[in-house]
């Protein structure tokens, strides 16, 4: 052991010392693979903690639920529902979100409820501001008081008696806070959480008769069927009767096909860094050679050079480990407000007030980091161990045969492609879909296979064509031999670049195909002039309702030709919640449809007691075109025949349209989130806007955007989404450029006697400096092309399997020509200026020197 | 929970001194008529309907009861509208329930609170006079009182009739609380109403017959910010003559001389007696465990314009409704002493307030 150490210190601390922007590069890349790892898994853990604590705060104790879509439960069944067999305590919940348009993002989850019988339910007080006090009959005397978070209270300078202005569906309201709602012992508390009582809340939020929620505590909590099965004949037949933890797990089911597809995006870095790792520890495996010779020939066994290799990886890993482990928490914080974002815009309305890191999600991403990193170095490693003393020491210029590369490589490169074939395959026939991630593996690493074989054939042919009619320079001849001369180091070298090139070229054609299809399905879905809603459904996702007399303002205006409007709604379907829009007009939208008569389908969908589903839907439940799905209304459970499936990028969790003139009737609801507004020819909306804004202004506020706004908007998102991506696929680049830099530096000095014979033999430093920039530009260009084409073929995987696997969407494949046809000139040129410095070192090879052991 | 109905009692019994422009505050003049004065005064911020009774079985075995009904308004009339939402609290209804078992020497007691928003909870519906949930006070065609309040262990079933006319405290048709203008309240009582009924503890019934006083009082803003509790008397005596006392008590430890009382003779008339006409004082006190106050249990009583002097007993020391957010002490007692140089006996209830913790605090 202590041997060991000493052989460590020599062979692995000494030459990283030395060769510090390779030791750098090796820590960072484990860094920012980990980093982003820990930082997701730090950002969605968090978001389920927020979510359970939500749970928390408004189940509260309960051990059943009874909440019905929309939140319409009648309260007159409070009583009949309290005086049920096997009831202890029941609860009325009246639950609302505003909006604070002073503080601008900033909402409050209101929470409406009962004092006199809430209380075995509630895990949080209630008090004055004065602690320890409340004013019972201020509680309940004074309409429009609120109970607010301490810490929100704080931060927005909050007194007893301080006025909050609150968009409610559109309209100001002045909230007067009064109270302080602090956390029990149990839980802390969401700082936008906020509680009145729930008559006032029923008058706020214009819900007079109706309940969000009934909780109820048994008095034998192991009773749940008996009671749920009583209480099914007391309650509405499409109210949902089940304990907080199933709703829970419902969200979380819904969050986790989201987060599932950021963390395979985090372990997309993670990967990257094997690339390099794998890329300098063969490098330094070939730098060494003669170090191995020599510690070979001393008595050092294979095992102990494979552990000093690995010791070597090992030794930045873990440092890129620690870094990585602080990075992902400094990460997690900056990555938590978008995640939050997206989760509060499309799955259920969250706010992260603290991150979660536990010592288990430390451990994982260090021990995912570490695992990695000696999965990446354990070839190259092998490879040092393995190698024959003898040769090792060799002195002659020729130190690799080319000759016999084994065929297996090629098998292994077609065995790896064909796998991915299979696996893109499976994911998309029976699932799992993340075996789609393993395709795009197998495909990255099928081309690094076959790069020994693509390489030597390059050399083949060029030779052939060189010493035929081409009578190229002697330096480009020479250039092309040494390519597959070197095999070994060359093809790693040029494996890590196409792997990079290939990252590159996948997820740049990925997102410029899904760019394109959602521009087509943009254009024919968006056509509306103009898209109004209340403002806070931007803060708080589609929670807030147009007044009557705003849609009845548009509906009026001579210069309207239409007015479309959208309502969404949450229904359960089984034991899944699912999104469902309901919509009124649609004489103009056009859905694309994936089959079968659109103007057909159109007709049913606003005709018949039907609904139009997502792709995305139609593949998570696996539904077809004439199959039903089965829907609780009001009336009971309902089948709703499928007329057809369209095409959608909205949501991947899928979404169900239905007409508003099949809902309404059923459900007894007309209310709606926003509308689609279409002009007369020739009408500007600008003027419109104006009208609406002064007749409004004062009771409301209200986001507008034109056909144009909303489409920055849509693109904004878009971009928004892949930005992260964006980033890896430079980072992946550049770790790949510095790659063909190192590479051909160790070249240099590996081949300083090759460099020194030439020298001798009357090669010009000119030519030689030539020689060594036409092999960077091979080097280059066989990376760019094997790129190329494992890139396309990652696109394919991508597009084609992972996002319809994960979410359902078809994404019509678009090439961008001109950045593909451009990738061979820049790798090409990023490689001969990688090799410029050792370029200009191979000049200075010191001929007696070199030529010493010839 | 704790501090909810805490404020709620105290402003409730202490009748805080919160303005109170929108309701209606007790003034002399006030000409009573029954029953239509059995029934709510919604314009007047709080209410109760106040029964105590001593009963026992035929075997002698003796109970003491409590049965009280709050209305504490909260909007004032003008401010209710029918089509607010049902939750919208207009009257906050909670009541009162003991059982004093003298010969267990055992208390029970429990309290209700309700917004009344599914109508579980409310006042002047037909018979009913209040009622909250399943306890009730009813008021049959005949004058007679139907009481009936379960839950626990216990349970109580009594119908009350009066053989006297009901018994109008104060001077001009209010009980002056405090010096001050408007600290006041309308206060009459049925001093006498044989009771007859049933009494359930622990499953175990018992037919019981004996005397209830029922007091009924409503007011707005009765108290001053100064007075810190009161402690009430009311005595049967067994020559069939009634006494009511009741001491405010000021911050200072003294009596506020608005404190007054009323004694009844046999034949139903009443003389009113001003604080200055008669001593209550604290003998013999009980500690209580659960909230730590100290109750003055013994009391003597001299009344000189009646000859009048007493001993004032409790039946059993632990007689505390230690409810939260406000405790106090109500309790049966015996009564022996003198009136005239000849000895009279009786029975009672004697309710002490203030004693379990700063009160003053909580009148805001």
């Amino acid at each position: 052991m202590l041997q060991y150490l000493r052989f460590f210190h020599w062979q692995v601390v000494r030459y990283g010392a030395r060769h510090r922007l390779l030791a750098l590069l090796n820590v960072l890349s484990v860094a920012l693979g980990v980093a982003v790892y820990l930082a997701i898994q730090i950002a969605n853990q968090s978001a389920n903690r927020a979510f359970a604590a939500t749970i928390d705060v408004v189940a509260g104790r309960a051990e059943l639920q009874i909440t019905r879509p929309g939140g319409g439960l009648p309260d007159a069944i409070l009583p009949v529902v309290a005086r049920q067999p096997g009831i202890a305590a029941a609860t009325p919940l009246v639950r609302g979100i505003v909006t604070l348009p002073d503080f601008p993002g900033e909402y409050l989850q209101v929470l409406g409820v009962d004092i006199f019988t809430n209380e075995p339910f509630r895990t949080f007080e209630l008090n004055d501001f004065a602690p320890g006090q409340f004013d019972v009959q201020e509680w309940l005397r004074v309409p429009d008081t609120i109970a607010v978070a301490e810490a929100f209270a704080k931060r927005h300078r909050l007194q007893s008696g301080s006025v909050l202005r609150a968009q409610v569906d559109g309209a100001d309201r002045s909230l007067r806070v009064g109270f302080i709602i602090r956390a029990g012992a149990e839980s802390a508390l969401d700082e936008h959480f906020a509680a009145m009582d729930i008559g006032w809340a029923q008058e706020l939020f214009a819900r007079r008769g109706q309940l969000s929620a009934i909780q109820l505590q048994l008095v034998d909590a192991r009773e749940v069927a008996a009671v749920t099965a009583s209480l099914r004949a007391v309650v509405p037949p499409d109210a949902s009767i089940g304990t907080p933890a199933q709703r829970g797990a419902q969200v979380a089911n819904m969050l986790g096909g989201f987060q599932l597809n950021l963390t395979a995006m985090s372990l997309v870095s993670l990967l990257v860094g094997m690339f390099l790792i794998y890329n300098t520890v063969s490098a330094s495996v070939v730098r060494r050679r003669n170090e191995i010779g020599i510690l070979r020939s001393l008595g050092a066994t294979r095992n102990e050079i494979r552990a000093l290799f690995l010791g070597e990886a090992l030794a930045l890993g873990a440092l890129g480990v620690l870094v990585g482990l602080v990075g992902g928490v400094l990460l997690a914080r900056a990555l938590i407000g978008p995640i939050t974002e997206t989760i509060s815009s499309l799955y259920v309305l969250l706010s992260v007030k603290e991150l979660t890191v536990t010592p288990w999600m430390l451990g994982s991403a260090a021990i995912l980091g570490l695992v990695s990193v000696v999965l990446a170095a354990w070839l190259p490693a092998t490879a040092a161990a393995k190698m024959d003393p003898v040769r090792a020491l060799g002195a002659g210029s020729i130190i690799e045969q080319a000759t016999n590369l084994s065929p297996t490589w090629l098998w292994a490169g077609l065995g790896a492609i064909c796998l991915a074939a299979s696996l893109s395959f499976l994911a998309l026939a029976t699932g799992p879909p993340w075996l789609g991630f393993g395709a795009a593996f197998f495909v990255l690493t099928g081309f690094s296979f076959l790069v020994p074989r693509v390489t030597l054939s390059f050399s083949a042919v060029a030779d052939r064509l060189l010493r035929g009619r081409l009578r190229g320079p002697v330096e480009v001849k020479l250039a092309a031999a040494n390519v597959a001369r070197s095999l070994v180091r060359n093809a790693v070298t040029i494996a890590a670049l196409a792997a990079a090139v290939a990252m590159a070229i996948g997820v740049n054609v990925m997102v410029f195909s899904f760019r394109r299809t959602v521009e087509s399905w943009i254009d024919q879905t968006l056509v509306a002039d103009l898209f109004i809603g209340p403002a806070s459904n931007e803060i708080v996702g589609p929670s807030s309702f147009m007044p009557p007399a705003a849609i009845a303002f548009w509906q009026n205006q001579a210069a309207v030709a239409a007015v479309d409007t959208f309502r969404e709604i949450d229904l359960e379907m089984g034991t899944e919640t699912i999104a469902v829009a309901v919509v009124r007009g649609n004489e103009r939208r056009r859905f694309p449809f994936l089959a079968g008569d659109g103007a057909e389908i159109m007709r049913r969908f606003r005709n018949e007691k039907c609904v139009i589903v997502s792709e995305s839907f139609a593949r998570r439940y696996r539904v077809r075109d004439g199959e039903a799905i089965e829907l609780p209304t009001p009336a009971g459970r309902q089948s709703f025949p499928i007329a057809g499936t369209f095409y959608d990028y909205s949501r991947d969790q899928g979404i169900v349209f239905m007409s508003a003139k099949t809902f309404v009737p059923l459900w007894q609801d007309d209310r709606v989130n926003s509308l689609a507004i279409y002009l007369q020819p020739g009408v500007s909306t600008e003027g419109l806007i104006t009208q609406f804004r002064a007749y409004f202004s004062r009771t409301g506020q209200f986001m507008m955007l034109s056909n144009r706004d909303l489409r920055r908007r849509v693109f904004e998102i878009f971009d928004q989404t892949f930005a992260v991506t964006y980033v890896l696929r430079t980072i992946t680049v550049v770790v790949a450029i510095v790659g063909i830099a190192l590479t051909l530096t160790t070249l240099i000095a590996e081949r300083s006697r090759d460099l020194g014979v030439l020298r001798a033999i009357g090669a010009s430093v000119v030519q030689l400096r030539r020689l060594l920039l036409w092999e960077s530009a091979m080097i280059g260009l066989l990376a760019a092309v094997v790129g190329l084409v494992s890139g396309v073929c990652l696109s394919l995987v991508l597009t084609g399997v992972i996002n319809r696997a994960f979410f359902g969407w078809t994404i019509q494949l678009a090439f961008p020509w001109g950045a593909l046809a451009f990738t061979p000139v820049w790798i090409v040129a990023a490689a001969v200026v990688a090799g410029l410095v050792p370029a200009w070192r191979a000049g200075r090879v010191v001929l007696a020197e070199a030529l010493r052991s010839e | 929970m704790k501090p909810i109905l805490f404020s709620s009692i105290a402003s409730l019994i202490l009748a805080s001194c919160v303005l109170a422009a929108d309701w209606r505050v007790a003034q002399p003049g006030w000409r009573y008529e029954f029953p239509r004065d059995h029934h709510a005064h919604t314009e007047f911020k709080t209410e109760w309907w106040y029964f105590t009774g001593n009963v026992a079985d035929v075997s002698g075995r003796r109970f003491g009861y409590e049965l009280t009904f709050f209305r504490q308004g909260i909007r004032p009339p003008a401010e209710r509208a029918p089509e607010l939402s049902r939750f919208v609290v207009g009257d906050l209804k909670f009541a009162h329930f003991a059982v004093t078992d003298v010969a267990r020497q055992q208390f029970h007691f429990q309290q209700r609170t309700s917004r009344g928003a599914f109508n579980e909870a409310g006042f002047d519906d037909g018979e009913r006079l209040t009622w909250l949930d399943s306890w009730s006070l009813r008021m049959g065609g005949d004058g007679v009182f139907h009481l009936h309040a379960e839950g626990g262990k216990t349970a109580l079933d009594l119908r009350l009739a009066t053989k006297k006319p009901p018994v109008i405290h104060g001077v001009d048709g209010v009980s002056r609380k405090a010096a001050e203008e408007g600290h006041a309240s309308h206060y009459y009582s049925l001093t006498r109403l044989e009771t007859e009924g049933e009494v359930r503890i622990d499953g175990q019934s018992s037919r019981v017959t004996g005397e209830s006083w029922f007091d009924h009082e409503w007011a707005t803003n009765q108290l001053a910010p100064e007075q810190v509790g009161w402690d009430w008397l009311s005595v049967h005596f067994d020559d069939g003559t009634e006494l009511m006392l009741y001491r405010m008590r000021l911050a200072d430890g003294s009596t506020d001389p608005t404190s007054s009382g009323t004694f009844i003779a046999a034949n139903g008339a009443s003389t009113h007696l001003p604080g200055r006409d008669f001593q209550m004082t604290p003998g013999v006190s009980w500690k209580s465990a659960a909230t730590g106050a100290n109750y003055p249990i013994g009391w003597r009583v001299a009344v000189p314009a009646m000859a009048l002097q007493m001993e004032v007993r409790a039946v059993q020391q632990d007689q505390e409704l230690a409810l939260k957010p406000l405790a106090y002490w109500e309790g049966a007692v015996e009564i022996s002493g003198t009136r005239d140089g000849k000895p009279v006996r009786g029975r009672g209830y004697l309710e002490l307030t203030g004693y379990a913790g700063p009160l003053r605090e909580l009148q805001r």
